[in-house]
């Protein structure tokens, strides 16, 4: 069996870190597969999926970290004008701290519910906020 | 408090129910590749940038192109729903035979607070006979005038109607009319700033059509187009901030206008100052 379903999720930051452990967790139980595996997947490029421990200090040194390795100001080629879009792009750091930060997580499927570590969160990472995002769940199993 | 001058509320869900009407918009003001949005959303970005307000502009191309991006009516529809947001602007197609009533109604009933033209879009010079009701019913109402000058994107935009300097006939023949020339008549900065030096009803706005990040953009605007000092020492009070949205993201350009050196009155009076008085009169 397998089990496709979405989730949003509206960032109201430049850049910001959602939590959406809770909301992954119960639909993973909806989906009615017992045993197998949930796979999370961004829908955008210029956010990311990532697990770590929800503490506001472990958030505060990834943000940090990859602010560093990407600065805002710096000579992206993205940074001009889209004819084929009629706005402008501008947001390199986005698409790249995409890239760095991954776009998916998996986990097992047991007993119907979703195995996760103790300390394991599930993170949507905003890079281009705000904006609306959606987030694929796909469950396959039996 | 900050106000954006200038946005187009194409993408705005309460009037996206036709989608032949939405193509239409896209269409003639050349953006694609986004959707509709609900206020949460629109409210999401200006709050990311701390703006309070946002003038919102319609136009009518029903002379050139047989229908608006965006009508008035929809303009005071999205008004009426959130009054402390928005602040709504009128359009009229010069070149429609009911232009003047149009306008009254606008004004009159619609109680919109200003008139949005687009010369190269609604192909007519600012000078032209036909405008001269036009500029009367304003200058009657006490409503300013939002022209795009300088480049359009928006297809069918012969950039000949847009020089800036095309403007000095109607700044000098109505000084009680409060006229913007909008995105800062990109590339005609320098022209623009010969208007601004000349003719204190001429105001623009920040809404340029850039072409590097928003940082570079603004710095290069404010200290290369322009002397670094001349901003505060001759036009601040001349100069709105406005993003063009939906092609700039506002909370892009007002986070790189804050990084731009100027003095606090200079940065107040561009935020908001200068468009409350260009709104209001003094």
């Amino acid at each position: 069996m397998v089990v496709l379903k979405t989730i949003s999720v509206m960032s109201r930051k430049a850049e910001e870190f959602i939590n959406i452990t809770d909301e992954v967790h119960e639909t993973v139980e909806s989906s009615g597969v017992k045993s197998g595996l949930a796979v999370i997947i961004t829908s955008h490029t210029t956010t990311g999926i990532f697990v770590n421990e929800g503490l506001p200090c472990v958030e505060t040194d990834i943000a940090d970290t990859f602010t560093r390795l990407v600065p805002l100001e710096a000579p992206y080629a993205h940074a001009h004008f889209l004819p084929s879009y009629g706005a402008t792009g501008n947001n390199s750091t986005g698409h790249i701290k995409s890239l760095l930060c991954g776009n998916n997580c998996i986990f097992p499927v047991s007993d119907g519910k979703m195995v996760c570590g103790g300390a394991q969160d599930i993170y949507l990472a905003e890079f281009d906020g705000p904006q609306k995002r959606t987030i694929f769940i796909q469950v396959i199993g039996e | 408090m900050v106000i954006d001058m200038h946005v187009h509320p194409i993408f705005y869900d309460i009037i996206c129910g036709d989608k032949n009407e939405l193509a239409f918009r896209q269409k003639e003001f050349g953006v694609w590749k986004q959707s509709p949005m609900s206020f949460d959303e629109f409210f999401a970005e200006m709050d990311a940038g701390g703006i309070d307000r946002a003038a919102l502009l319609p136009l009518d191309l029903t002379a050139t192109a047989g229908g608006w991006i965006v009508t008035n009516e929809e303009i005071a529809e999205i008004v009426s729903a959130h009054p402390e947001r928005f602040i709504g602007f009128a359009s009229v197609d010069p070149n429609r035979g009911d232009a003047v009533e149009v306008l009254d109604y606008a004004f009159g009933k619609l109680k919109l607070e200003g008139l949005k033209l687009n010369p190269a879009k609604q192909k007519f010079y600012p000078s032209d006979s036909i405008m001269e009701p036009i500029y009367k019913k304003c200058i009657e109402y006490n409503k300013p005038v939002i022209f795009h000058a300088g480049l359009s994107w928006e297809p069918d935009t012969p950039v000949k109607y847009c020089n800036p300097t095309l403007f000095e006939e109607t700044a000098m023949k109505h000084p009680d009319l409060r006229i913007c020339l909008a995105h800062f008549a990109w590339p005609w900065v320098r022209e623009m700033a010969m208007l601004m030096i000349k003719y204190p009803n001429i105001y623009t706005d920040t809404s340029l059509l850039y072409l590097d990040s928003p940082e570079e953009s603004m710095q290069r605007l404010f200290t290369v187009d322009m002397g670094p000092r001349w901003f505060e020492r001759s036009f601040y009070k001349q100069v709105m901030f406005a993003s063009n949205g939906p092609r700039f993201r506002a909370f892009k350009l007002k986070r790189a206008l804050d990084k731009v050196s100027m003095r606090d009155y200079a940065r107040t009076a561009l935020y908001a100052e200068n468009a409350e008085r260009f709104l209001k009169g003094e």
